[in-house]
């Protein structure tokens, strides 16, 4: 794991002093944060707070008014081809005429370069990459006849595909099917497991505590980010979300349920103990655990570091 | 006289390839959305004909030439005035388009009084197509180009699939979307160009639209689509010109776009799957589908009382519970007998009377009641159970996710989560209003202990 002036192992994304606008209007503003490899890391925040847009800017997609983002210590051109990227399903027109298998084998496009049609070789590997996901019997289907998490599952596949070092996930659990979420938990901690890092875009308060080690909580300027069980507190939280406590307070009454169904979905989750302790440290008082109190509206971590030097997550 | 002059042959093979280059693209314009700006090309090239007329006279290929630059400059104005204005596309495509061919017709118009020579002939036949007048060099630039539109396709097809069905997709994996764009751009420009001496600059953009539209109708893979789209352009294209041929004075524009229409109103209704007729099929079923989940359920709750017996039900009852006409109720029931799940039974006032007055009940003709069967309490029983559980399911936890939220799945098990499904079977025992008695449910199998006890 890298440490400030660690320079052996190069975080897998760094972004300093990023700032997002969109016609003059911050959407991100003044991000510093490293995200060490091999980690699961949720990215959480409101709507609208900027999270798919932190995605986005380490791609490329979206021009940074200042600041910098790294891939592995490099620029982000330089190292595409180690990254995979799963868009929100609404980015794209699903009634476009091309089967599952069609979807993946794009994943295989950057490695064949101009002009190659993909071979048997691709063939395969797209094949096996939807058997990852369970959607193998799908494979010549329309993509228009695949119900919302079978969508989900496709794109996933397709970043299966490109097989990358770290992967960029923008809200892949949203609104999909018990048999979805499973399926896609399972291949991101064996992802996980290979030493890939990830990188994923999440809204739903109840499970980020089973199925990410590490948060980073944005709203608009980066409100904490380090392991789950130290900065995933309702003081963070509440500076994240603005004192929209209900939401808080559902998370704490559906945790315990959702825990109980994680050991079905196969792999042991990390930090059982953190996560048995949960529903308590949600509603323990302010001041308990380390809480990221936000001073100046800036980012807390990187204000109390010396000016130039980037803090890796703790 | 042969079937076909010479000439004739000539033109019909330059307008079948024409049509088949304009539905192959036309179907990647139509995926990426730039149909209208298709349209705002073909009408931006009539300044860049008269110009080129004024300059170098009538020469075909000159001609072309200035269509395809003022009709590129007319699709490079919207794309500038949609980044750097606030006003949105679709009103810059009109405004680009009405400027454009406003000019246009001003210059056409100065050129019919100003010259002699077959002027108007050059220029009119523009506007709205005409195929007499080409000759055999003008028709092999036409193919020439076609072939040549077919093959970049062709050569990028799989860059032109990413492009148009994830352009962020392509950015990110560092293919060129911009210049790629432009490419499809330039494709689609050249398609228009050498279209407009048969089609007619009004006309043109339904060669682009019409055949890929109709495709659509039939197939679902891409490449199926692209073939099919550049058959119904050839057919269109060769139809029209022949027409226009022989049929004196009709210009060939109008004739091809009644022909395509022709196809996409076939393909519109016909069209097994996306037609009208089999959607609206699809529909009638669903909707039948639906009503006996909801009818079976009304049995369930008429039978529920007097459960583990399955009570007598009067028909009368089961209508008054029917949300729908009696009609329809009576038709359910009707179903419902066939499929086995109902036998005929006899009201208890109906038992009274034949018991006190065997001869009034005798008069009253037939059955006045209805029974489940075990099997039709089978049915029954679990579309109320699924009805139950989502209803719970909505009261209680929606918040989670609304998007998997679907009553009228058959199965519930698959789309949530095991633990959610059993406490909302276990809130529904509790209450007393899990239908099946409180049987242990197939959700529960392979539980943890703790949760399933």
């Amino acid at each position: 794991m890298s440490r400030p002036g660690d320079i052996q192992t190069p975080p897998a994304v760094e972004l300093h002093d990023l700032t997002v606008a969109y016609h003059k209007k911050p959407v991100l503003w003044d991000i510093d944060l490293a995200i060490p490899e091999g980690e699961m890391v949720g990215i959480i925040g409101p709507n609208g707070a900027g999270k798919s847009t932190l995605i986005k800017a380490v791609l490329g997609l979206v021009p940074a008014a200042t600041g910098w983002v790294r891939v592995f210590g490099e620029s982000y051109a330089s190292r595409r081809r180690e990254v995979g990227y799963v868009p929100q399903r609404e980015s794209v027109d699903w009634d476009f005429p091309v089967s599952a298998l069609d979807v993946v084998l794009m994943g295989t496009y950057g490695r064949l370069g101009w002009c190659r049609r993909p071979g048997a070789a691709e063939r395969k590997q797209a094949l096996g990459a939807l058997e990852r996901v369970g959607m193998q019997d799908f494979a010549r289907r329309q993509i228009s006849q695949l119900s919302g998490g079978q969508q989900q599952r496709v794109f996933l596949a397709r970043a299966l595909a490109q097989n990358a070092r770290l992967y960029l996930m923008d809200e892949p659990f949203a609104g999909v099917d018990a048999a979805t979420e499973t399926a896609i938990v399972n291949v991101l901690r064996d992802l996980k497991q290979q030493g890939r890092t990830l990188l994923v875009v999440h809204h739903d308060l109840q499970t980020v505590e089973g199925y990410f080690d590490r948060v980073v909580l944005v709203n608009l300027r980066l409100v904490a980010a380090g392991p789950t069980r130290e900065v995933f507190t309702r003081d963070n939280l509440l500076a994240t979300y603005g004192g929209r406590l209900t939401i808080l307070d559902q998370a704490a009454e559906t945790v315990r349920r959702f825990e109980d169904w994680l050991p079905q979905t196969g792999a042991e989750p990390p930090h059982s103990a953190a996560r048995a302790a949960a529903p308590q440290r949600l509603l323990s008082p302010p001041g308990a655990p380390p809480p990221a109190q936000p001073q100046h509206g800036a980012a807390p971590q990187a204000a109390r570091r010396p000016p130039g030097e980037n803090h890796a997550l703790p | 006289m042969p079937f076909l002059e010479y000439n004739t042959a000539i033109v019909l093979g330059g307008t079948t390839l024409l049509g088949f280059a304009s539905g192959v693209i036309g179907v990647l314009g139509l995926l990426r959305r730039r149909a209208l700006l298709g349209d705002a090309l073909a009408h931006a090239t009539l300044p860049g004909i008269c110009l080129a007329f004024l300059l170098f006279g009538r020469q075909f290929g000159a001609l072309l030439f200035g269509a395809l630059v003022t009709g590129i400059a007319g699709v490079a104005l919207v794309a500038l005035l949609s980044r750097y204005t606030r006003i949105k596309e679709d009103a810059n495509i009109g405004i680009v388009l009405s400027v454009f061919f406003g000019g246009g017709l001003a210059l056409s118009t100065y050129i019919q009084k100003n010259s002699v020579d077959a002027a108007q002939a050059g220029i009119n036949g523009f506007i709205l197509g005409r195929t007499a007048g080409m000759v055999q060099a003008d028709l092999i630039f036409i193919c020439t180009a076609a072939v040549a539109v077919c093959f970049v396709v062709l050569l990028f097809y799989k860059e032109f699939k990413l492009l148009c069905f994830d352009p962020d997709f392509a950015a990110v994996e560092g293919w060129p979307v911009v210049r790629l764009d432009f490419l499809l751009m330039l494709l689609l420009a050249v398609t228009v160009v050498i279209g407009l001496p048969a089609v007619g600059i009004v006309l043109m953009v339904a060669m682009l639209i019409v055949p890929p539209a109709a495709a659509r109708f039939w197939v679902a893979g891409l490449a199926p689509m692209m073939w099919l789209a550049g058959a119904f352009g050839a057919l269109t294209g060769a139809a029209g010109s022949l027409t226009s041929t022989y049929a004196a004075d009709l210009p060939a524009g109008p004739v091809i776009v009644l022909c395509g229409s022709a196809l996409f109103l076939i393909s519109l209704l016909f069209a097994p799957r996306r037609g009208i007729l089999a959607r609206a099929r699809d529909r009638r079923r669903w909707r039948k589908r639906r009503a006996i989940r909801g009818f079976l359920r009304i049995l369930y709750e008429a039978s529920e009382a007097a459960l583990p017996e399955r009570a007598a039900l009067p028909i009368a009852d089961l209508l008054g519970r029917f949300p729908g006409r009696a009609r329809e109720a009576e038709a359910l029931v009707a179903h419902a007998a066939r499929a086995g799940w109902l036998e005929r039974a006899e009201s208890e006032e109906r038992a009274a009377l034949r018991r006190s007055a065997p001869r009034a009940a005798a008069a009253a003709e037939g059955d006045d009641a209805v029974r489940l069967t075990a099997a039709g309490l089978q049915k029954a029983a679990e579309a109320a159970r699924i009805h139950r559980l989502w209803q719970h399911y909505l009261r209680t936890s929606a918040h989670i996710d609304r998007d998997i939220v679907d009553p009228d799945a058959e199965e519930i098990e698959s789309i949530l989560p095991r633990a959610v499904l059993a406490q909302l079977e276990e809130d529904l025992k509790n209450a007393g209003t899990l239908p099946g008695g409180g049987a242990p449910v197939r959700a529960l199998a392979g539980l943890p202990r703790e949760l399933a006890t």
